[in-house]
């Protein structure tokens, strides 16, 4: 069996930063792996580690910088990377859903994969969409918001728990092949241990072209522009009440009965 | 000449980082004030590898060279040093003699259990009557059958109490002045006639333990001798130029970790309507605890890769470790002045950080005896 996990590196910002033009200036970020794709990754290598014969293969949208990131994936038990980038991806304005799910699509065809886990979301863009969007693409069933999975592999159906609004859980089935969105909370990601870390160093990272994946640069094409980065003015206004219960209790009750939230 | 360290190092570097961020530095002012040596730590960083950083694989160590294990010193030293230092003795002092110097029998029986962080490593030279001089040690190994009977007292040997083996260092020839010193393994669980007499209380480093130990007719087999008789005042020269490396490394995590906090309190703390890190003096201070850390960790890293080169890294790592081990407690001190009153409470780190950099110019040779060695070095 192979597993496909997307995997992005992320910008990290700081507590306090500057915008300079349209991004946040570079001194104010840190890179790392997608928190949520932390979780995807984790689950496939739990699944490689109780099933015989299972490949992790992670595959990136993301410059060369990415590596270290990717890296540390191999180091946590993944088999081998795949990383797509050449200059017209470099130079595309703005990566949207769309272009990102058709470059991965092309991944998945190539490697031709039994299951595809991705990150509900990432922890820059938040978008949300990149994952079920390929499952669209490619033809494959999906679940999205996953926080419990349950593979029956020779059966060639996953058992998954989705977490949905309000606290709702759904219990679905889905037949392989399939996509599956992971939620942060599914496992306790590990850290790599540093014979991990060396032994990554000498796995496979292929770096693969649009032209290796059988694309041309008219897939970058959105109708999508980023136009403004600023700061939202913060509206919060919180008021603190100290002393002990039955003094500050009646205090809040008045302030709720102000604000109209209780009538009485 | 390059001064970027290898991916594989960031990585490891980084990993380090985050466990420590996550799993250490909650629990370290707790583990200070409750004295207590935390093995459930010890136990995790087993699991990540980090207990064999600079063993060869084939003993079950990581196989990583003296710059990798220099920088986990430093991470673990960031978070604390009680950690950082049992860390370290073990490592360069407890394992790595072990490997430098054992038969293949003495390798796989006592090297590879500390590699793979099954147990903790020790090494006691010092004792009551002979610190600084360890030519004047007293305590004898005389042959008795097959084997040796150890009789005197060592005294503040880290990880003592909770080691897995010691290396003890003895007379075995009272002619011979330095070469008729000797190393032996001992094993404090079945060797009769070892006790932990005192666990000392310190001035900091309270959750790494230092031990008084005793020896009274202990007697043990003559395939515990460490290479060979009289061969262990050379031997410990060399152990104490790679653990000198790691006390540098140690010391330079010792000060980043001090000037962290006081970096991050200085932009946050306001006094007459200004950010304190505003006002020069403050600043100047920031600025120079971040110039000496620059210096240190600079010098630290060209005596490891000097070592691993297997260059003669006597004095670059003696002048590492003078230098870091100063400017720790430098940078330390000038930690608590920036936080003021916060900073000479136990709910701010750079206390903490104060009283663990001063052992630093105290182990593994004094400053003074630093001095001495680098002005042999100079041929004064
Ligand atoms: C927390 C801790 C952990 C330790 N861990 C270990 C361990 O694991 N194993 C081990 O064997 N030892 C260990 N030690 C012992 C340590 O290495 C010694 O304390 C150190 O070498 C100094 O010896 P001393 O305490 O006897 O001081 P002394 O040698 O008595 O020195 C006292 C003072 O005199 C100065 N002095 C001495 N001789 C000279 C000279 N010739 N010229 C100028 N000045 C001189 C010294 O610099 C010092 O300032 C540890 C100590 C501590 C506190």
């Amino acid at each position: 069996m192979k597993i496909l996990v997307t995997v992005k590196e992320v910008a990290e910002v700081e507590d306090e930063f500057e915008i300079s033009g349209d991004d946040i200036a570079e001194q104010y970020l840190e890179y790392d792996l997608n928190e949520w794709d932390d979780y995807a990754v984790e689950e496939a290598v739990q699944i490689s580690e109780e099933a015989e014969d299972v490949e992790v293969v992670t595959a990136t949208i993301g410059p060369e910088r990415a590596e270290e990131t990717i890296r540390m994936a191999l180091a946590k038990g993944a088999d081998r990377a795949v990383r797509v980038w050449d200059d017209d991806i470099e130079s595309a304005s703005y990566l949207d859903v769309e272009a990102k799910a058709e470059l991965l699509a092309a991944v998945v065809e190539e490697e031709d994969p039994d299951l595809v886990l991705t990150g509900v979301q990432a922890g820059d863009e938040s978008n949300g969409a990149t994952g079920v969007t390929l499952a669209e693409k490619i033809g494959f069933e999906w679940a999205a918001v996953v926080n419990q999975l349950d593979l029956d592999i020779e059966g060639g159906v996953a058992n998954v728990h989705r977490e949905l609004e309000g606290g709702v859980e759904e219990l679905t089935e889905v037949e392989s092949p399939a996509v599956l969105t992971i939620q942060s909370g599914i496992n306790e990601p590990r850290y790599a241990s540093l014979r991990g870390i060396r032994q990554a160093q000498s796995k496979p990272l292929d770096v693969q072209t649009l032209d290796d994946i059988g694309l041309d640069a008219d897939v970058l094409e959105s109708p999508l522009a980023q136009t403004d980065l600023y700061e939202p003015e913060s509206e919060g206004d919180a008021t603190v009440w100290n002393g002990d219960a039955e003094e500050t209790a009646g205090q809040l009750a008045e302030f709720l009965r102000d604000k109209g939230v209780v009538e009485g | 000449m390059d001064f970027d360290l290898p991916d594989e190092h960031r990585m490891i570097r980084e990993t380090v980082r985050d466990f420590c961020a996550e799993e250490i530095e909650p629990i370290a002012q707790d583990i200070e004030d409750e004295h207590r040596f935390p093995a459930e730590v010890f136990d995790e960083l087993a699991d990540l590898d980090v207990m064999g950083v600079p063993v060869a694989e084939e003993y079950g160590g990581l196989g990583g060279d003296y710059l990798m294990y220099a920088l986990v010193a430093e991470e673990l030293g960031r978070v604390s040093g009680s950690i950082g230092l049992s860390f370290v003795a073990h490592t360069s002092l407890g394992a790595k003699p072990i490997e430098a110097f054992g038969s293949e029998e003495q390798k796989e029986r006592w090297l590879r259990p500390l590699a793979e962080g099954d147990g903790l490593g020790a090494w006691a030279l010092t004792e009551p009557g002979s610190g600084s001089d360890a030519s004047n040690m007293q305590t004898t190994a005389q042959r008795e059958g097959d084997g040796y009977v150890l009789d005197g007292t060592k005294q503040f040997i880290t990880n003592a109490s909770v080691a897995e083996s010691i290396l003890v260092k003895a007379v075995t020839d009272p002619e011979a002045g330095y070469d008729g010193i000797s190393t032996f393994v001992v094993d404090p669980a079945a060797d009769d006639g070892f006790s932990v007499s005192t666990v000392w209380d310190k001035m900091g480093l309270n959750a790494s333990p230092t031990c008084e130990i005793q020896f009274e007719d202990c007697w043990v087999p003559e395939e515990r001798l460490l290479g060979g008789e009289g061969e262990g005042w050379t031997q410990t020269m060399k152990t104490l130029d790679g653990g000198r490396i790691s006390i540098a490394a140690l010391s330079v995590g010792l000060a980043q970790g001090a000037f962290d906090a006081a970096r991050e309190y200085a932009r946050e703390r306001e006094q007459f309507g200004h950010a304190i890190s505003k006002f020069d003096a403050i600043r100047d201070k920031l600025v120079s605890m971040d110039r000496k850390i620059e210096r240190a960790r600079l010098l630290t890293q060209k005596a490891a890769t000097t070592y691993d080169a297997g260059g003669d890294a006597t004095r670059l790592s003696s002048l590492a470790k003078l230098d870091a081990s100063e400017i720790s407690r430098e940078v330390a001190e000038d930690a608590v002045q920036v936080l003021g009153g916060y900073g000479y409470t136990e709910d701010f780190s750079p206390q903490r950080f104060y009283r663990d950099a001063k052992l630093m110019e105290i182990g593994e040779g004094t400053s003074e005896i630093q001095h001495a060695i680098l002005g042999d070095e100079l041929g004064l």
